[in-house]
């Protein structure tokens, strides 16, 4: 990860930046969408391991002053299913790619609060992102910052 | 469509807060099936984008809407090693792939 980031740099012109948009460090909640109410069904049990290494990556190339962070903010991302079929194969592809244990008994829950209402609900699976914004460390004394070039214009309120 | 991701658009939202980017020249690092690439492209972005699964770039490029073709590239390629000359790029951007 730390090489990923070092590429990074070298491609990166003078003062850009590099968007790091990943899951924040907390469980998928999965709930049912009807009539424009939410009601949760439970959460997932994956494994933070490798945003936990990727964290730590990010703080490497920090403190190795690569990288300057500009800010950080986070936010709600919805993925909503049409269908439970839809929704089964989201989690398979989670488990698959090593994120999941199995999740049969989620699966049967959304089973359940959907059935014969398939046309009413929708499944939504709901995670919080994180989007870092770095900018290039190391240049020529003198130019000008990423925020003068526009970049990074506002910090949010959750910048770190 | 079986899943909208993101319907309510925050992402898009915390893009534009990133920088204007309008001609920026941008690589998507970990694009997959594209969707985040699409995304940079309609606000105007010059996209390289690159993914080491061929066959999801395959589907990207099946994907790309026609008027956007012109800002779009796709590549298969890994973070690690990205084959790309030095300081060619505004903006980078990991797209779910640290």
């Amino acid at each position: 990860m730390v090489h990923a980031l070092s590429e990074a740099r070298r491609v990166l012109k003078p003062n850009s930046i590099l968007v790091d948009l990943r899951p924040a460090i907390e469980h998928h909640h999965v709930g049912i969408l009807r009539a424009g109410r939410y009601r949760e069904l439970g959460t997932t049990r994956e494994r933070f391991d490798p945003d936990r290494a990727a964290n730590r990556a990010v703080a490497h190339v920090l403190g190795k002053r690569l990288f300057r962070q500009e800010w950080r903010t986070q936010f709600e991302c919805d993925w909503v299913f049409a269908t439970l079929g839809a929704f089964r194969e989201w989690i398979s592809e989670f488990i698959q790619s090593g994120g999941l244990s199995s999740h049969d008994w989620l699966v049967r829950r959304a089973d359940n609060a959907t059935r014969g209402r398939r046309g009413e609900s929708k499944i939504v699976a709901r995670a919080a992102l994180v989007m870092r914004v770095l900018s290039k460390e190391g240049t020529c004394h003198g130019e000008r910052t990423a925020n003068q070039r526009g970049h990074a214009r506002r910090p949010t309120t959750r910048c770190s | 469509m079986r899943v909208r991701i993101d319907p309510k658009q925050n992402e898009v939202r915390a893009l534009k807060w990133v920088t204007d980017w309008r001609l920026k020249r941008v690589l998507d690092v970990g694009c997959g099936d594209g969707r985040l690439t699409v995304r940079l492209a309609r606000l105007g972005a010059l996209v390289h984008a690159i993914d080491p699964d061929g066959k999801l770039i395959r589907k990207a490029r099946e994907s790309l809407p026609k008027h956007l073709a012109s800002r779009v590239r796709y590549g298969v390629g890994k973070a690690e090693d990205l084959r790309l000359p030095d300081e060619s790029f505004d903006v980078v951007v990991f797209s779910w792939t640290l």
